[in-house]
């Protein structure tokens, strides 16, 4: 029973109990429930605040299933701990953002939220691939329910849309972790990647291929990554501004999660070998996402496919197989978290003021509303990468090591950072400059405390990941050393023993 | 330790306190904070440049001091360090100087102005930024600078944030910079890659260590790629368009940042990275070209603008662009040179142009003004100052350092010193007709207040009809400018950068500096000559050369041609066949496809189940027979 | 020989005591129903659940072996399906007493009849002789057939019965000529000469045991509604009163898939190479043709059928790895879905009212804003059978395909996999009506559901999520009682 159960099961202990209390207190019990949660995360820093560990903290590993053997196994290292903590923070701050802006059904909608958490810490801790699918597909549930009922008018089709894309990738990714199963004997992480790093488990080509792409496709659905992100406009936009946020913030991240922790160190010959095609469709979904993004009359279809351009880089930075474009990266996943989770959060304000998303519906808004001009234009400069603020550095470190590997791509993608400057800087210029129409500025007040209480922790972290970077990145840049290692000493290994390649090969063939 | 930190925290503590709490301050504490701040770094940057003796020949060596490490990521690691050699002091002099002297002068010209403090507050980020800049001892801090400058510029631009063209101005402004700023991103990343580090004196001393490129390689993409950064930043063509529609920020602002100091980040970032240009010759070269085209084209289009700023703003741009062709030519020095003598004059010519601006209550077209010298003599006598500096009038602080560009050039290529020498009278010649139309004959301004419809007019409507000498907080930075626009020549620059850049040995002819001012002169006359003896001459010559009269009045239809080939084809394109049709048909498409073609399978069986027993029944059969005829026969025929 | 070798031993009545138990309560209320006075309520349901208790420890503690010369056997496996059927009908029976009620068929023969079907269906699962597993089917069946249409005046039910009727013994036709032919080649009907018979050095003509296997195979396969022997299906499920679709989308498949075990996987094993193919290509078209007819349907009966239907499909999965774990991967799946099921019928029949009004799925419009403890069982139980995790119908899922792929069944598994992700599309259509719509005044004033409805309800979801957390309770129990 480490710190880490009790993180993970306190939300859903919540869960049950928002189930149990009235309807009256269970937005008071979110609140209260989700800063316990979070708080008690704040634990989980303890061994990385001085020193780095490479391995595992905190892990707990107990059988849960006799036969086939699945344990409940988790543990946090150097990626997945900021994730964790990303969560947390981001939980009671979308309990915050909903306080007036859910009026109907409000008991379900936070039991909902708070189950949503507990299953995407799950994602982040798994240390077991059974256990990992099992959050996987109990986090999208929530999700569903978050959307399709407190959505905007099509609200249904997207929640749908959003379920099965998800469904459809993760079905065959639960193939291949059976596959895995019956080569292995288990389903433990650590042991898998252990025997694929000691050369006691190989591959013929095809079959890590297809392994590869089952886990990969999965992930890239969840990215999403060009070419299968349509799902995620529709999803933001529908969705309600804490299921954006969360949705953003958190669970595009366990796609992008996924590919560090499984795709690379498992399969890594494959991941290799597609890096070119892969980053190819990154590089194209920088760009697209981008320009798709600069001609959208909506806010929130504005800011999704943003993000679609966003995670363009973190995919580009993971297939680059170098320290910085994994530093990026991983940096870049916690960053899109936050100054894309905030543009959602100020949206959503807006539209609390409006009740439009269309950006044509505003203008002026500085006048009459300074403050929240001034905190969307900080969020703006931080997701369009200016230096000193969080995105910057993610995205620097990206380019850098894309460049290192491939130039051309960097190129690229490059491009991407200066249409992000002109989707973001044009919908700053619509909504808050010029003169505020007579009925906008009377519905234009501005931000409440409450409202500042759940912006200010992330423009706070924006300038602190921003302006010093090193608090966060050592840990990381540990753990994805020790990735990017085990994809390179493998190759080694391969190329010293063909002989049990060939035999290998033949017993696939049979 | 210096605490060189101070130098730019103290601007930014300023942003600090005026942009939280500005709101509720006095402006009397506004000013103090904003300008105090302003003026205390530059006590402190003379205090520590006096330590480390710059001005008593020391400060040979590179001065440097670490304080964090920003980011560590494998074997590369940026650090905060700051450092200073004597380009650095230069930047900082020139910086925090004509800052300090700009601040002071808004006081007076914003006084009026609604949203006070976040103008002060922008303007102190700027400092911070500029100085963050000139400070930096990576090139990754160097580039922090860079973008932050932008931001502020973008922010000041669109000051007046209700009106439609100053907004777009500033966008225009970032978007063109980030453009430039994709180039130097590329650069640094090659640097990273090929040296490890971005670390200057790292990678520099490397570079040093290396043979100069026959063919075109490594250093001249770098090099170029920074180029690119540096025609963004400092407003060189290609990419120089948003600097004139940049003068839609107030005044101050365009001396400061459109003129004094920000747009000559290029320039100081070119010489900064001199090692690896001059490992180039091919790419000096296209500096210098670049540099002498934009002069240039700059100065034709300056001759026919009728908006006192828009002609300063455009008369910028070629002076920059005299800056690159020395830098261009390897007179590094005599471009940095060039850069503070024009900080001083330019930024003069702006805030006098300001005053002006000020004296007819907003009114910026120069076809309203004249006859002023009757009423704002102050102002006149300095904008003399600053025009004749400009113009080169012999022994002033422009012609100094132009010629010593001139000479450079000369020996390098002498068909670029006489394109440059013509500039040089043009110049002469359009300032000089913004200073005759503007004191000159009488004054055909409205008599009436309120009718300045030029960008600064917010606040102004409370003045008098008749123009009026500005208050002193506004011109006594005026003179000092003066001063220094008239003597700043004397200022040593060259011989004091010798350590970083080698000086052109062997005295170059007399007769090129005598061509030159003879040039400036001519200009001169010529502008006396059109607006002041036979004002009806221009309009005649106007009509007589009407195709290039308006080819030039617009600006070579730049601005048309770029939104034509470039913006609107991406915009559309991107709406109606990105969106529209690639993701909304295609991409979607074929996902909503899926989901149909299921859903009409599943009509499909519904139909199959009729509901007749017989039917079923025939099913059975079929099944059951095809399963015998299988599992059986195939087993016989085993 | 002596006449007493033949005459049964106590053993062989300890072994089957489960049945006869039961027998004897269905006749007892048979009895009782025909001397209860008119108007005098009936109390047969309390005696059914009674003796179905009693029923229960007597079939887990049946000692193994076999019993009557071999013609009946209890094996781990006979043991699982007997617990297993008596436990479905058990739930029935709870949820069916509401029904009665509402539809003012209070009268014990229904309860008598439930307990001769599952008598039926525990000597088809302990039978080791082809006779007696049909004799077993038909005890199953006849009971079955008049459940379906219990309700005498109600056209859907006279429907659904007399299709079920005609088409079951048609369908049963070949199972008996299937056993026909299996006698002509090996000269027994016990499973076990049988296999001896194939094994022999004589083995009988591969043709004959092909025909055989594949008479049988209909038979079997109609019975487990497996394509193209599925066409009854939806109409009966639909057309019979709500509780009884529940039980025969569970009992009587139950049971044919223990015998198809027996059967296939136990004596024909040798012909493996000849039926194998055949399962395969049928898995296949079960999954695919429940799967997709289901998208279209607005009737959650007829929904719930053709769900039943694929189910059916994945089964037949784990049957073709032909492997242990494949047959311990069924009997979880099959008790994972018994459970998952009978819920979900349970919470169709509370709320389908009198006449069962209400099963088209637009009527389930805001139940969770009315009813949210009912909604949210049957999101549970919808949840299963999507195959969301924590659930026991992941779990299923999840060690069938595990066993395909242990077989190499490897694009079998992949269709099957995606297959269940085209089947989560018309879960979630119930999943949205209830949760996004607003209330329809299908959904208002519902009468309170009694007590045992709530326990079939409770309990199965109850099963249902035991089973995805602990799945070991089951599998450990399976994985003993799997053949070889």
């Amino acid at each position: 029973m480490t710190l880490l159960d009790v993180v993970l099961f306190l939300p859903l202990v919540g869960f049950l109990l928002l189930l149990i209390l009235p309807k009256e207190s269970s937005r008071m019990a979110a609140m209260v429930f989700s800063l316990v949660v979070f708080v008690v995360s704040l634990g989980l820093l303890m061994p990385y605040w001085f020193q780095y560990p490479a391995g595992h903290t905190f892990s707990t590993n107990v059988s849960w299933i006799s036969y086939p053997p699945i344990r409940y196994h988790v543990a946090i290292d150097g990626l997945s701990l900021w994730l964790v903590l990303l969560s947390t923070l981001l939980t009671p701050i979308a309990v915050l953002v909903s306080w007036k802006y859910i009026d109907k059904r409000v008991k379900e909608y936070y039991a909902f939220l708070i189950l949503l958490e507990f299953g995407v810490i799950g994602v982040f801790v798994a240390m077991d691939l059974f256990l990992f699918y099992t959050f996987w597909e109990v986090s999208l549930v929530p999700m569903y329910f978050l959307i399709g009922i407190w959505g905007h008018e099509r609200r249904i089709y997207a929640a749908v849309k959003f379920f099965l894309f998800t469904m459809a990738g993760s079905v065959l990714m639960l193939g291949a972790i059976i596959f895995l199963y019956n080569r292995t004997g288990t389903f433990d992480y650590g042991e898998i990647q252990g025997m694929i790093q000691t050369g006691s488990l190989v591959f013929s080509p095809q079959t890590e291929l297809l392994l590869f792409l089952a886990f990969f496709i999965a992930f890239a659905i969840k990215v999403p990554l060009f070419p299968l992100h349509t799902w995620l406009p529709d999803a933001h936009v529908e969705a309600p501004t804490a299921g954006s946020l969360m949705l953003a913030s958190v669970m595009l991240k366990m796609g992008t999660y996924g590919l560090v922790r499984f795709c690379l160190p498992l399969f890594p010959e494959s991941a290799r070998r597609c890096a070119p095609w892969i980053a190819g469709l990154a590089v194209i979904g920088i760009i697209y996402g981008a320009l798709v993004a600069l001609v959208q009359p909506n806010m929130k279809k504005l800011v999704a496919y943003s993000s679609v351009s966003h995670l363009g880089f973190v995919v580009l930075g993971i297939f680059t197989f170098t320290q910085q474009g994994l530093d990026g990266a991983v940096y870049q996943m916690l960053n899109h978290g936050i100054s894309t989770g905030a543009l959602f959060i100020l949206v959503g304000y807006l539209y609390e003021r409006r009740h439009s998303l269309e950006i044509s519906a505003y203008g002026g808004v500085a006048t009459p509303a300074p403050n929240l001009a001034i905190v969307f234009l900080i969020t703006t400069l931080a997701s369009i990468g200016l230096p000193t603020l969080n995105n910057f550095v993610g995205e620097y470190l990206v380019l850098q090591g894309t460049a290192n590997a491939n130039f051309g791509w960097a190129v690229f993608a490059a491009l991407g950072v200066i249409f992000s400057a002109c989707y973001m800087l044009w919908l700053y210029q619509r909504t808050f400059y010029g003169k505020a129409s007579e009925s906008l500025a009377h519905h234009m007040p501005d931000l409440t405390m409450r409202e500042w209480a759940a912006i200010a922790p992330l423009l706070i972290l924006m300038v602190w990941m921003g302006s010093f970077a090193q608090s966060f990145l050592p840990s990381i840049s540990v753990q994805n050393a020790a990735i990017l290692e085990s994809t390179k000493k493998l190759r080694v290994e391969r190329v010293a023993i063909p002989a049990r390649q060939t035999a290998e090969v033949s017993r696939a063939n049979r | 330790m210096q605490q060189l930190w101070l130098i730019p925290i103290l601007p930014f503590l300023g942003f600090l306190l005026n942009g939280v709490l500005g709101k509720k301050l006095s402006k009397p504490v506004i000013n103090a904070i904003a300008v105090g701040s302003v003026l205390l770094s530059f006590v402190w940057v003379v205090k520590t440049l006096s330590g480390l003796g710059a001005f008593s020949g020391g400060l040979e060596e590179t001065y440097k001091e670490h304080y964090y490490t920003w980011i560590q990521s494998g074997m590369l690691n940026i650090s905060v360090d700051f450092a200073i050699d004597r380009l650095t002091a230069v930047m900082l002099m020139v910086v925090t100087g004509v800052g300090t002297l700009i601040h002071i002068y808004a006081v007076g010209y914003m006084a009026h102005e609604s949203g006070y403090y976040r103008f002060f507050a922008y303007l102190n980020l700027f400092m911070f930024f500029m100085l963050i800049l000139v400070l930096g001892a990576n090139f990754l801090l160097l580039f922090v600078g860079w973008e932050g400058v932008g931001l502020c510029s973008y922010l000041l631009i669109g000051f007046y944030f209700l009106e439609k063209f100053a907004t777009d101005a500033g966008n225009k402004a970032f978007i063109v910079n980030r453009i430039g700023d994709f180039g130097f991103a590329l650069a640094i990343f090659l640097v990273a890659g090929r040296f490890g580090s971005l670390d200057f004196t790292t990678v520099l001393t490397q570079v040093k260590g290396m043979p100069v490129e026959a063919t075109a390689g490594i250093f001249t993409v770098i090099s170029l790629l920074l180029l690119v950064g540096a025609t963004g930043k400092s407003a060189q063509i290609p990419l120089y368009v948003w600097l004139p529609d940049a003068m839609a920020g107030p005044t101050p602002v365009s001396a400061l940042i459109h003129a004094a100091t920000m747009v000559t980040a290029g320039v100081y970032m070119i010489a900064r990275t001199s090692q690896i240009y001059l490992h180039s010759p091919w790419a000096l070269d296209i500096v210098a070209i670049v540099g002498l085209t934009t002069a240039f084209v700059a100065a034709t289009i300056g001759l026919a603008q009728n908006d006192i700023k828009k002609v300063f703003a455009y008369s910028t741009v070629s002076q920059l662009g005299y800056m690159f062709v020395g830098l261009g030519v390897g007179a590094f020095s005599a471009g940095i040179f060039h850069l503070m003598t024009h900080a001083f004059f330019k930024a003069l010519l702006f805030l006098g142009a300001g005053s002006v601006i000020h004296a007819c209550s907003g009114e910026q077209d120069m076809r309203n003004m004249g006859g002023l010298r009757k009423y704002t003599p102050i102002t006149m006598v300095t904008l003399l100052c600053g025009s004749l500096a400009i113009a080169g009038f012999p022994f002033l602080s422009g012609a100094a350092s132009k010629d010593l560009i001139l000479e450079a050039a000369y020996e390098h290529a002498p068909w670029m010193y006489w394109v440059g020498v013509f500039t040089a009278g043009m110049t002469a010649f359009y300032v000089f007709r913004a200073f005759f139309l503007t004191f000159f004959g009488e004054y055909k301004g409205k008599p009436a207040a309120g009718h300045g419809h030029g960008h600064d007019d917010h606040g102004h409507d409370s003045h008098g009809s008749t123009p009026h000498e500005s208050p002193a907080v506004m011109w006594i930075p005026l003179a000092i400018l003066a001063v220094l626009s008239v003597g700043g020549g004397f200022i040593n620059i060259p011989h004091f950068l010798e350590p970083l850049f080698p000086v052109q040995e062997g005295e170059p002819a007399r007769w090129l500096e005598y061509v030159a001012t003879a040039a400036g002169l001519g200009g001169i006359a010529l502008a006396y000559l059109f607006y002041v003896v036979s004002p009806g001459l221009p309009e005649s010559l106007a009509t007589s050369f009407k195709g290039i009269h308006t080819l030039i009045y617009n600006k070579y239809f730049v601005d048309e041609f770029y939104d034509a080939t470039v913006v609107e084809p991406l915009v559309d394109g991107s709406r109606q066949l990105l969106w529209r049709v690639a993701d909304v048909q295609v991409i979607d498409g074929v996902a909503n496809g899926i989901g149909s073609t299921a859903r009409g399978l599943g009509g499909v069986l519904r139909r199959a189940q009729s509901g007749y027993i017989r039917s079923y029944a025939a099913w059975v059969l079929a099944g059951s027979i095809l399963a015998i005829a299988y599992i059986g026969f195939m087993g016989l025929a085993r | 020989m002596p006449i007493a070798s033949f005459l049964p031993t106590n053993a062989d009545y300890a072994r089957f005591l489960p049945e006869i138990l039961l027998t004897l309560a269905g006749t007892l209320i048979m009895f009782l129903e025909a001397l209860r006075p008119e108007g005098k309520k009936s109390n047969a349901g309390v005696f059914a659940i009674i003796a179905l208790v009693m029923a229960l420890p007597a079939s887990l503690m049946a000692t193994p072996g076999p019993a009557f010369q071999g013609m009946l056997v209890v094996d781990g496996m006979a043991t699982f399906f007997r617990t297993l059927v008596i436990v479905v009908g058990l739930l029935m029976v709870f949820s069916s007493t509401d029904y009665l009620r509402r539809e003012k068929q209070e009268t014990g023969e229904y309860y008598a009849l439930v307990l001769f079907s599952i008598v039926g269906q525990c000597v088809m699962v302990t039978a080791n002789e082809l006779i007696m597993i049909f004799i077993g089917l038909e005890i199953s069946s006849i009971a079955s057939y008049i459940l379906a249409g219990y309700l005498r005046d109600d056209a859907r039910n006279n429907e659904s019965a007399l299709k079920y009727f005609l088409l079951g013994s048609f369908a049963t036709a070949f199972l008996l000529y299937g056993v026909a032919w299996i006698y002509g080649a090996t000269g027994s009907t016990n499973l076990t000469e049988i296999r001896r018979a194939l094994t022999s050095g004589v083995a009988p003509p591969e043709a004959m045991i092909g025909v055989a296997a594949a008479l049988i195979f209909v038979g079997l396969a109609f019975k487990i509604s497996a394509a193209p022997f599925q066409g009854w299906a939806p109409d009966v499920y639909q057309g019979a009163p709500a509780p009884v679709s529940a039980f025969l989308t569970v009992g009587p498949k139950a049971a044919a898939f223990a015998v198809l075990m027996r059967v296939f996987l136990g004596s024909l094993e040798t012909a493996a190479s000849h039926w194998m193919p055949a399962i395969w290509v049928c898995a296949l078209a079960t999954m695919v043709v429940g799967n997709f007819a289901a998208i279209m349907q607005s009737n959650i009966k007829r929904l719930l059928a053709y769900s039943s239907i694929a189910h059916a499909g994945y089964v037949l999965v784990a049957v073709a790895a032909n492997s242990g774990t494949g047959s311990a991967a069924v009997m979880f799946y099959l008790a994972a879905y018994a459970f998952t099921n009978i819920g979900a019928f349970a919470v169709v029949t509370y709320f389908g009212r009198a006449g069962e009004k209400y099963v088209a799925i637009d009527d389930f419009a805001g139940l969770a804003q009315r009813q949210p403890a009912m909604a949210a069982m049957l999101t549970i139980f919808l949840l299963s059978l999507i195959g969301v995790p924590l659930t026991g119908g992941f779990f299923g899922k999840f060690y069938i395909f595990k066993a395909a792929l242990d077989a190499n069944l490897i694009w079998l598994t992949v269709l099957g996999l995606l297959n269940s992700a085209v089947a989560a599309y018309y879960y979630l259509r119930i999943l949205v009506v209830m949760y996004m719509r607003e209330p329809g005044q299908s959904v208002e004033n519902l009468p309170p559901a009694g007590a045992l409805l709530q326990i079939a309800v409770y309990g199965s979801a109850v099963g249902t999520v035991l089973l995805g957390i602990f799945p070991s309770l089951v599998l450990d129990f399976a994985n003993r009682a799997a053949l070889r």
